[in-house]
Order: C-alpha cells, then structure tokens, then sequence
C-alpha cells in the first residue's frame, strides 16, 4: 500500500515528458470519478449509467461560475459541487422511488437531456463552440499546470477513498449494504432505505462533481458533447465492476486497467469507433463472467497458487457445516409431510 | 400563432410518429414482461437495421422494404440467441442491474461497429418517392412517413393479434404476467421468453425499416431514441403494452406540436419532463399494474 | 400464559390491550381481491395464529400490516396508534419485525452482520460509527446463541443450510427487538427437529413478553402452539377463537374443504 502511494506522489517527478503527466492525470481523474460511482453502484447496488451528467454538470457550473458570475476558480468549485449536489435531490427522488429499472432509466434519461439542454441552449453555455474555463493559475508553466492539478486530483482520490472508507465500516453502510442485498428485508428490519439511498446518491453526485469541476479547471474547455457522454458513465460502471465494487480499491483499480488502455490506444490508433467495441465488449465480459471484479478473482487465484497453511474463513466454515449437517442440526432438504407425521406419533 | 392547417399537419405527423414510437415501445415492453429486462441496445438494433436497409439500397438498387424479408427472421433468430445464450446466464438476483448493462454493452458494440464499418457520416435514402407527398385537408404528409406508419401498424396489429389469438400468444402472456404460475401449467416459459425475445427484436427491424425511408441516420443516432423510448415505457407503465402505446401516440402528438414553437432538441425535452413527472406523481406509471410497482 | 383468557367474541373496544387491529382492510390486486374487508384483532401477549387455505389473503394481510403494500381501503392500529400504510421501518421502528414466507437474509454478508443490520443507531451522528461496536455484537452473538447459530458467525449467509438461515432470520427479526413478531410459515421446508426447535423458542420468547402472529399451513404446529387462532378465507376472517374451538368449527372445515 505504502509502495503504491509512493510512486504515486512521485510520478510526476518521474514522468519523463507533459505527455505522461496528462495520462496519469486522466487515470487520477478517471480514479476518482469511478470511486464516486461506486458510493452508489457498490453499496447499493443501483447501477447508475448518468454519473457522467454529474461530472459535466459539475464542470460546466464551475466554468459558469467562473465566467459570470467571476468567482475564484476553486470558490466556483466548491459552490459548483454544492449546486449539483442540490440538483441530485429532486432526481434522485424520481429515481429511486421504484426499485431498479426505472433508476437506470433515469440515469440515462438525465445524461440525455443534461445533452439537449447544454447544446441548445448554447446563449449561456456556449452550445457546441464551447466553453473557455479562465485558468485558476494564469502565470504558470504548462507542466508546472499539469504538476499542482495531478496532485488535486489526487487529493481529490484521497478524500474520496476516506470518505467510502467511513461509510463501508459504518452502520450507515451496513443499511446500504443491506440494500443491496435485500431491500424489503432490510426495510422490514427498520432501515430507511428511501432516506439511505436518497443520501449516498447526493455524496455521490457531489464528489463527481467535484471531479469533474477539478477536470473543467484544468482542460479549460467544455463541450456539450464530451462533457454529458453516455459513454463516461459508461467508463465509469466499467472501471468500478472490472476493479470490484465491494472493495475501496476496485474502482481505482479498474480505472488504472481501463484508463492507460483508453489513453495508451488514443495514442496509438486515435480515436476510432473500435473504442467503443472495445469497451462494450469487455463490459459485457466483466458482466457475464467476473461481476465481482478482477480482486476477489485475483485473490481468489494468489490462494490457489499459494496454498498457505492460513485458510480462508470461507473454508473453515464450509468444514464447519459439513460437520453441522453430520449431526444432523438441520437438513437444507425440505421435511416432507410423512417425516412430520412420524415425529408426532 | 400557428395556422390550423399548420397545427393539423402537427397532429398528422405526430400521430405518424406516434404509430413509430409505439411499435418499439411494444417491443421493449416485450423484454420487460419476459425477463424483467430494461433493454437499452433495442435501439441500437433499430439503427442497424436502418443501416442494412440504406446499405442494401445502396449495394444493390433494392427497395428497403424487401430488406424486411431478411431483417426480421435475422433479429428474431438474434433476440432469441440473447436472451438464451446471454441473459439466462446472469444471476436472477442482480438481473435487472446486470442485464441492464450487458445491453448496453451490445450497444455500445453495435454503435462502434457501424462506426467503423460504415464511418460517422450521415446517411440517407434517395428513393423515386422520397420527395411525393400527399395533400391531406391542407396538410402535406410525405408519403414515406406514411408507409413508415403503415408499417408500424401493421407490426402492431400483427402483434395484437398474435398476443390475443394464438396459442403462442396466450402462453406469452401468462408468462409475462406470472412466470412460476405458467411454468405450472405446463408452460416451457423459458422458450416462450426467448420467444418474446425475438418479437421484441423483431419490432426492431420493422421499425428500422421504416425509420431509414425518411430520416437521416448515423451510428449515435440510437442515444436519441432510447431515452424517449424508454421515457414511453414508464409513462405508460413497465410491462404494460396498451399503457405504452397509448403513452407513444401522447407524448409523440406532444413532440410535434411543440415543434411548432420550439426548437427540434427542446421539443425532445417533453419526454423527459413526462419522465420525471410521472416517477415524482405515480411512478409506477398511468397504466401499469402490481407488476411496475417493484421495478 | 401473560393474557387473560376471557372469550368476549370480536372485542369491540379498541382497548390497548389490542395489540394490533384492522378495521375494514382491502387489497385488490388487478381483479383479484386478495384482501376483503378484513377486520380483526391480536392481542398483546399471546401467540396468534392466523390460518387459511392457499390464497385466503394470509400473507396478504402480513405485506399489508407492515407497509410492503399499501392497501386499497381500511386502517391499522398497532397499540392504539395508526400505522396504514407507513413505510416499512417505521412500522418495524413502533415494534412489529417479521420474517418473510420464503426465508430471506441477506446471502452475501455475514452471519453476524446479518444481525447487526437491524440495529438502530440513536442519532444522526452514530450513523456513522462503527457498524460493529462491541455492545452491540454482543448482544447479536446472544441472540446467536440462543438460536444455536453462534458458531457460524464469521460464515455468509448463503452458505448456511435452509435451516440455518431459517434461525438466522429468526435472529435478525429479535435483533430489531421487536414486542409483536409476524412469522410466515416458520415451519416451511424444516425438518421435524428444528420445528420442535423453533416452537420452543417460541414459548420462551412469548414467556419473555413477546407476542406472536403466526402463518403456517402445519396444524399440528398451529394447534400446540397457539392461544388464539384467525380462520380467513377469501380475504377475510370467518372464524376465531382457541385451538380447540376453531378444530371442531365447521366453516373452517368447509373453508378448507372448498365447500
């Protein structure tokens, strides 16, 4: 773990060109993003394709913000990742009234409409010529830009890790967990599963914001089109599920796989339709085959490969429970009526 | 203010549009009473089969409409693999997220392929008729909205049909409406949803066909139609195929009319305005029963 | 026993000593009419038992006490207090847990959290505290214990056997500490010694003050077990009263015998 951070604080300082210090800025960005996704996706289990509306929303109000109103770079920011989280309210109130499919529908419909409103209304936000974000630092070097924004972005990762920490060991993440396992069980166990989900989207929608506000300072030019993608939801719910939704780590995991892939085949073959093929189909592979995600597979394998004499709580208990069904402390099979008669005589 | 003729012609087209939307919405409602499925690549489906159509009519001369013959048994075949090969593969217990997802992954391959098979222009279909039109009490309807209509309607009345009177139809429906009652009854539901399946998809290539007799289409041209589809289907109430049709002819008459006054994309905005108004007021939809309350 | 046996017919004062009560309630599903204008009454204290044949409304009228569905017409009071139609956890927060007719936990966390689910955090702030705060997974490995389960703790549910997961949801109902328990058909799909198992438990959780309403389809259970039994047919009740009364009434015979 130690290791992992250290050569994350030191990347820039090893990157050998500006080239490198944007991809490992796109990663931290992707990192960040994917975590937000995951305060819903991985404790609920509502799966939201529209995050990317959350992020484009929260870029576009910074750069409003900014521009008119001539707010400080990162006041407009944080006032920006306020408003969005505002907004998450009202749709997460239609979306997560009825269970499951209508959420989705949702998501989508609001990365859609978040789409028509930013290109048409193009008197205030610039439509598809664009959006100009002012730079927070206007006497900086191009790299030394790059350098200050990589570290935000980690900054940025690190709280929001901290924050999905707290709650995965919380009772409030214990209730949402619940949720996802069963949300009339957990209803009937009085858990306010409306309120817990109402609230986990709004944490949410507020740090995807605020990746994507970070993302608007530093690219300094917003258009509709990238901004509201169906597609950077998609890479979201991509990374979370490849890296695993149920650990902290996985989606930084699975932005770091997916992210240098994007970023290392843009380089290569540019900006071909295949991308899209690309990541339907490893979406669809993650889907079908590990939707628990590369840890618990990777794990999984390491204790194969290292049969260690420590094993795993999963064993001791599967032992336990062969032993528990030898004496006969309850059957999984079904009592028949004939077995019920012969216990009264 | 708009004349009324002006305002007529509105109603025509939306009604024509409405016949569209309602026949893709009956197909999506399709996968949803069978396997609780919310299935986004439907239109995708629907722009590749508009792509067949303009790619045989450029190749080969041929009217798009005998592109049916081919695209429909092909997307029957195709929506009957999926949900056998794919989607009974997925837990029952995360299904609905998970096959949410898988769809849209086909999506997203369906879109990339005809990207880089066909590239990102916009294309379109130049026919003998494509500029006729009709003068209808003062209104001009071009006569291919008219056949896409007709089309549509009459996939719609065949699958009425086929739904009411056939054998088939009639285990279709008990599986939609109770899977674990019809499998009582001797019902192999599991086929009968790969059934579904197929009609589903099939009213993709009908509904394909006629969208590339008058519209423009490019790869991501399917974003444009899922979320008023899928904006229908709520409205109407998840599973329920009239609830559907009749939200179709609704919001697609709304579209038109507000196109009067507004921009083509802000008019798009009313299905998502019905969306949200529908899930805040009754989200379980005008016309849905005990089935959309859980989904 | 803790209630006093004084047979006074339907019990027309809504007294406290009605635990819970409904008066005129109705759940139509499309043109099916699950519930009809049932009115009844369980009193504080004592093991109920609801029965019926399949489809009588049984599990209906559980969904709806409980605020899984909200019913069409008609009231619930639990204690005096109007509950129709609350969400769910308020009205398991006002003292009502229930288990579920196919037995549920949730598969993919562990035993011990399977319990520590219910617990209700006092405030806003404990929220966010630990989820395993030593008080409380002690008193869930008492509650472990008592249901012979304590063993597993660190297990996943789903790996548990039926029977197993059957105290389990037992366990995790206590845990929420309820006053009135709603068990549909804890003898479903057990074997013949844990239902002896569970109706012991039963009698001592009743002898603690807790106060049961049972659904299950085995009369054997349903007559040792219970002091007071509801008969519902079709949607509403058509006879009530002791084991021995509702075994020698004949609507209920007929009731059952589709007559």
């Amino acid at each position: 773990m130690a290791a992992v951070v250290a050569v994350a604080l030191s990347f820039p300082s090893m990157a050998p060109s500006p080239y490198e210090l944007t991809v490992g800025i796109a990663i931290v960005n992707y990192a960040v993003l994917s975590t937000s996704w995951n305060f819903v996706g991985g404790f609920t289990g509502y799966i939201s394709l529209g995050h990317g509306a959350f992020a484009g929303l929260g870029a576009y109000t910074t750069a409003l913000l900014v521009t008119k109103a001539d707010l400080p770079s990162f006041a407009a920011l944080f006032v920006s990742a306020a408003l969005v989280a505002v907004l998450a309210v009202p749709v997460g109130y239609a979306a997560l009234r009825v269970r499951g499919a209508s959420f989705v529908i949702v998501s989508i419909a609001l990365v859609l409409i978040m789409l028509l409103v930013f290109q048409s209304w193009s008197s205030f936000t610039g439509g598809s010529r664009g959006l100009v974000v002012p730079r927070p630092f206007p006497g900086m070097l191009r790299s030394e830009h790059h350098e200050v924004f990589y570290f935000l972005f980690l900054a940025l990762l690190a709280v929001a890790l901290l924050t999905w920490w707290i709650i995965d060991r919380s009772r409030f993440g214990m209730g949402l967990k619940a949720i996802r396992e069963d949300e009339d069980k957990a209803q009937s166990l009085g858990t306010p599963t409306y309120t817990y989900k109402l609230v986990v989207f709004v944490v949410s929608a507020t740090f995807t914001a605020l990746a994507g506000g970070l993302y608007g300072l530093w690219f300094g030019d917003l258009d509709p089109v990238f901004q509201f993608s169906i597609l950077s939801g998609a890479y979201m719910v991509l990374m979370a599920l490849l890296g695993g939704v149920r650990h902290l780590y996985g989606p930084l995991l699975g932005a770091v796989i997916v992210g240098y892939g994007l970023e290392y085949s843009k380089l290569e073959y540019g900006d071909t339709p295949l991308h899209l093929v690309f990541a339907g189909l490893l979406l669809g592979v993650v889907v079908m085959f590990m939707p628990d995600g590369v840890i618990p597979a990777a794990t999984g394998l390491i204790a194969r490969v290292f049969k260690t004499g420590e094993t795993s709580i999963r064993e001791v208990t599967a032992a336990e429970l062969r032993e528990e069904r030898g004496q006969g402390g309850a059957e999984p099979a079904p009592g028949s009526p004939g077995q019920k008669r012969e216990v009264k005589q | 203010m708009p004349s009324a003729s002006l305002v007529f012609q509105s109603i025509v087209l939306g009604v024509l549009l409405g016949g569209l939307y309602a026949l893709l919405a009956a197909g999506l409602t399709l996968y949803f009473g069978v396997m609780r499925v919310v299935m986004i690549a439907h239109s995708a489906f629907l722009i590749l089969a508009a792509y067949l159509a303009w790619y045989a009519h450029r190749e080969t001369g041929i009217d798009p409409l005998l592109t049916l013959l081919v695209t429909v048994p092909l997307f029957f075949a195709a929506g009957v693999a999926m949900q056998r090969l794919l989607l009974t593969r997925l837990r029952p217990a995360t299904l609905t997220m998970m096959s949410v997802l898988l769809t849209f992954s086909i999506a997203l391959v369906i879109e990339g392929l005809l990207g880089y098979a066909f590239s990102g222009t916009q294309r379109r279909i130049r026919l003998g008729y494509s500029s006729a039109s009709l003068e209808f009490f003062g209104a001009r309807i071009a006569v291919v909205k008219l056949i896409a209509f007709g089309m549509a309607a009459a996939a719609l009345l065949g699958l009425y049909l086929l739904m009411k009177h056939s054998r088939f139809g009639q285990a279709l429906r008990a599986t939609i409406q109770h899977r674990e009652a019809a499998a009582l009854l001797g019902i192999d539901t599991d086929r009968i949803a790969g059934y579904g399946f197929g009609l589903g998809l099939a009213t993709a290539a009908v509904g394909g066909t006629a969208l590339a007799l008058d519209t423009t289409i490019y790869p991501s041209l399917h974003w444009h139609w899922i979320g008023p589809l899928m904006a229908i289907i709520v409205v109407g109430g998840l599973g329920s195929v009239p609830g559907a049709a009749i939200a179709a002819m609704a919001l697609g008459m709304t579209q038109s009319l507000l196109q009067l006054e507004l921009s083509t994309t802000w008019a798009q905005t009313v299905f998502y305005v019905a969306l949200f108004a529908t899930l805040a007021v009754r989200p379980q939809g005008f016309f849905g029963g005990r089935l959309a309350q859980r989904f | 026993m803790s209630a006093k046996e004084n047979e006074q017919g339907q019990g027309q004062e809504e007294g406290k000593e009605h635990g819970l009560a409904t008066v005129g309630l109705t759940k139509a599903f499309g043109g099916v009419t699950a519930l009809d204008d049932a009115t009844v009454s369980f009193r504080h204290g004592r093991v109920n038992a609801l029965i019926g044949p399949n489809g009588s409304g049984k599990t209906t009228f559980f969904n709806c006490v409980t605020g899984m569905i909200r019913p069409d017409a008609g009231r619930t009071t639990y204690r005096g207090r109007d509950i129709t139609a609350k969400p769910p956890h308020r009205i398991a927060r006002a003292g009502i847990g229930r288990s579920f007719q196919l037995c549920r936990v949730f598969p993919r966390m562990t035993v011990l959290d399977n319990l520590l689910v219910a617990v209700r955090p006092p405030n806003l702030l404990a929220q966010l505290a630990g989820a395993r705060k030593r008080e409380e997974t002690e008193r869930a490995r008492y509650w472990l214990t008592r249901m012979g389960i304590e063993h597993l703790e660190r297990a996943e549910a789903r790996n548990l056997s039926w029977g197993q997961q059957k105290l389990l949801e037992l366990a995790g109902v206590l845990m929420s500490e309820p006053e009135l328990i709603l068990l549909d058909e804890p003898a479903g799909g057990v074997n013949p010694a844990l239902i002896d198992r569970i109706c012991d438990l039963v009698r001592e959780l009743n002898a603690e003050g807790r106060t049961f309403l049972i659904v299950e389809h085995n009369m054997d259970l349903v007559m040792s077990l219970s002091d007071h039994i509801v008969v519902f047919d079709r949607g509403r009740p058509i006879a009530e009263g002791p084991p021995s009364v509702i075994q020698s009434d004949e609507r209920v015979l007929g009731a059952y015998l589709g007559v």
